[in-house]
């Protein structure tokens, strides 16, 4: 069960990782970014066609994919922020999951319906302890979930940007009178969340089966993390998901369980909800 | 805002119009037979979980240099290809629409369900089907369909088999991806590698499925069993996901795969191999030029631009054996004749290509393909090469 936990800390890295974006772009941005890992899906495809088809170098390749994935995100920020900018977190919200459906059919037409193979940035062990394997992915990701977090937390703490986009989260309109440069900042969360998720995706997607549909999904384990936090909290988005990874994959160890491993997440997204809704009225929640 | 309105409306229309002409753009054949065509069809997976479309493509471009070459006395071919996307519904609906359309026979078809679902429609229809590659046990044994290829069960018998006495491995963990009712037709070729070697698998877990996108806790599972080998039926994208997971988690050990994993792009994807990767090849190796007899296929499908895999293979050999076939005719060529020429087959046709002749024939099952060439990746090489000098046979067809 050990070794199934530590195995289950990669996938854990990269729920986290995607979990704390999408609180960050929840508490700044006012949007639940569903097309999170689209975007990142969609860059690490371009890059590795590139380098299967067109026979570029891989750091080329690479390269063209980040660019794609940041410009990629800036594009729904901005049409977000143009036609947008004053309606409900859920009608923002909303304009992902279009963004994201679109994604995936496109990278369809233009990468064909088969799992992409990917150059592997990350591979093999790393060192085993007692039997127990760790891999050089799960050191990776488990290190890049809390660079970015707590970079984040940093950010929004102690410098004067972070005091700035949190004054655009509170009151996006005070904010633009005094004198805030709201389109650029928000821009920035959006090219930010871009390229982490890029990255992330380009790390992760050669060391499983890659199909768009499945790697794009990987926003619903992430939301279950971010419900942690209930989109607020990026210490406890952290630690949803790498929690959620461990808990999978120790699950996985059980031949009885191993069907309802993927079920995890959403059970999870259920039971938040229902704790979330626990006071209210029958009638009153519609 | 009137005008703009309009503008908007106008260019609207305008763009959704060229979206659609340009959908309706079809294909111009440009063939020397002038004759009037014969339909033919197939149904194939060519989206969806698991997709095999290079068979029918295959078949396509073996159709395509019949008609250059004037076709059945001047008659061409032709060919469509049905998707029926791995869902049940599309396949039933599509398989209709073939037979409707006036299709004489499918030929060269490679489908998760199309065998299963749609055999008793073909049965009841008179119409018979040439899997360019069978993968549904229903392929295998319906009197109207026969497919050119082994067959994922017979090619579990030979891979297993291949392991376990050629290669002396003692302990081998399976890992099955099951899709449909499939289950029982592997767990007979598990059953029949049994009962030839006494030998049976220490582990098998048959909980994954042609999406499994993260194979690390089969592998850790594998790796507590202490297994020296691990057989998994697979598609080409989940064995890489099988074997980057075993890298990631240091599993050492021999992998017994099916000829579903035989193809370049994936001996160059797979960087990680353990002690080796096997497959029982269901047609001769094209990898290997020591390995002679696919020539002409190689050529026609550089021609026509179509992937090599042993998909290819199978499509192909479907359409040269149904040309073959349509050239013995006597008299008109409509679904009942041609069925009646299938089903009335005494003589096998022989190829290179295969280890043991293809026959159609009279029989309520048809697997007439029964043997392998084992080839191999070897650690620290990205191809395929022969490992052995000849085929491996089943003893006895099923």
């Amino acid at each position: 069960m050990l070794q199934g936990a530590i195995a289950g800390l990669a996938i854990g890295g990269v729920y986290a990782i995607i979990a704390v974006c999408m609180t960050l772009m929840a508490q700044l941005v006012r949007v639940i970014n569903f097309a999170q890992a689209g975007i990142g899906m969609f860059g690490a495809f371009l890059a590795a066609s590139l380098a299967q088809s067109l026979r570029m170098p891989v750091p080329v390749g690479l390269l063209i994919g980040l660019v794609t994935g940041i410009a990629l995100s800036v594009l729904i920020g901005l049409i977000t922020q143009r036609w947008l900018p004053e309606a409900s977190v859920s009608a923002r919200s909303a304009v992902t999951v279009g963004a994201l459906l679109l994604l995936v059919s496109l990278s369809f037409i233009l990468f064909g319906t088969r799992p992409m193979t990917f150059a592997p940035i990350v591979s093999g062990t790393a060192f085993a302890v007692g039997g127990v394997v760790v891999s050089q992915v799960t050191i990776v990701m488990v290190a890049l979930a809390a660079l970015v977090s707590g970079g984040a937390w940093l950010l929004l703490a102690k410098t004067t940007v972070g005091t700035k986009l949190r004054a655009i989260a509170d009151r996006p309109v005070a904010a633009e009178l005094i004198g805030i440069p709201v389109t650029s900042l928000t821009i920035g969360v959006w090219a930010a969340s871009g390229l982490i998720v890029t990255v992330v995706v380009m790390i992760v997607a050669p060391t499983q089966t890659s199909d768009a549909t499945s790697l794009s999904m990987l926003v619903i384990p992430a939301s279950a993390a971010a419900l942690l936090g209930a989109f607020k909290r990026l210490g406890l988005a952290l630690v949803g998901g790498l929690l959620l990874g461990v808990i999978q994959g120790a699950v996985s160890q059980l031949p009885e369980l191993m069907l309802v491993r993927d079920w995890i997440p959403l059970v999870l997204i259920v039971l938040f909800l229902l704790w979330n809704q626990r006071k209210e009225v029958w009638d009153a929640a519609r | 805002m009137r005008i703009t309105r309009t503008l908007t409306g106008a260019a609207a229309l305008a763009a959704a119009s060229i979206l659609v002409l340009a959908g309706c753009s079809g294909q111009a054949s440009t063939s020397t037979a002038t004759g009037a065509p014969i339909i033919v069809s197939s149904v194939s997976s060519l989206s969806g979980a698991g997709t095999f479309p290079e068979a029918s493509a295959a078949a396509q471009a073996a159709f395509d240099e019949f008609n250059a070459a004037g076709g059945l006395d001047g008659r061409p071919i032709q060919y469509k290809a049905y998707d029926d996307k791995g869902d049940p519904a599309t396949a039933n609906q599509v398989a209709r629409e073939a037979v409707e359309s006036g299709s004489v026979a499918n030929i060269g078809g490679a489908s998760v369900l199309d065998c299963e679902v749609n055999h008793a429609y073909y049965e009841e229809q008179g119409f018979s089907a040439i899997q360019g590659t069978g993968v549904d046990p229903f392929c295998f044994t319906s009197p109207a369909i026969s497919p050119t290829n082994a067959g994922p069960y017979v090619d579990t018998t030979l891979t297993l088999t291949y392991g376990s006495e050629k290669l002396g491995l003692q302990k081998i963990c399976g890992l099955l991806a099951i899709n449909g009712s499939t289950r029982q037709a592997y767990q007979g070729a598990i059953d029949a590698w049994t009962a030839k070697t006494g030998k049976t698998v220490t582990m098998i877990d048959d909980t994954l499925s042609y999406t499994t996108a993260d194979y690390t806790p089969y592998v850790v599972q594998i790796k507590q069993q202490g297994c020296d080998a691990v057989y998994a039926n697979l598609i080409e994208p989940g064995y890489v996901g099988l074997l980057k997971a075993a890298e990631s988690q240091g599993l050492d050990v021999t992998f017994l795969f099916l000829t579903s994993g035989y193809s370049e792009q994936f001996a160059q994807a797979a960087s990680y191999v353990g002690k080796g990767v096997y497959v029982p090849a269901e047609f001769a190796p094209y990898t290997d030029p020591s390995v002679k007899g696919n020539e002409d296929w190689a050529a026609v499908m550089d021609k026509h631009n179509v992937p090599k895999t042993s998909f290819a293979q199978g499509g192909y050999l479907a359409a040269q054996d149904f040309i073959q076939v349509l050239k013995g005719m006597k008299g008109d060529v409509t679904r009942e004749t041609v069925t009646a020429a299938l089903k009335g087959m005494t003589t096998p046709i022989e190829s290179p290509m295969t280890g043991t002749p293809w026959i159609f024939g009279a029989g309520d099952t048809h697997n007439s393909n029964t043997a392998g060439w084992p080839i191999v990746i070897k650690p620290g090489t990205t191809q395929w090469v022969a490992a052995e000098t000849d085929w491996l046979k089943l003893d006895a067809a099923k």
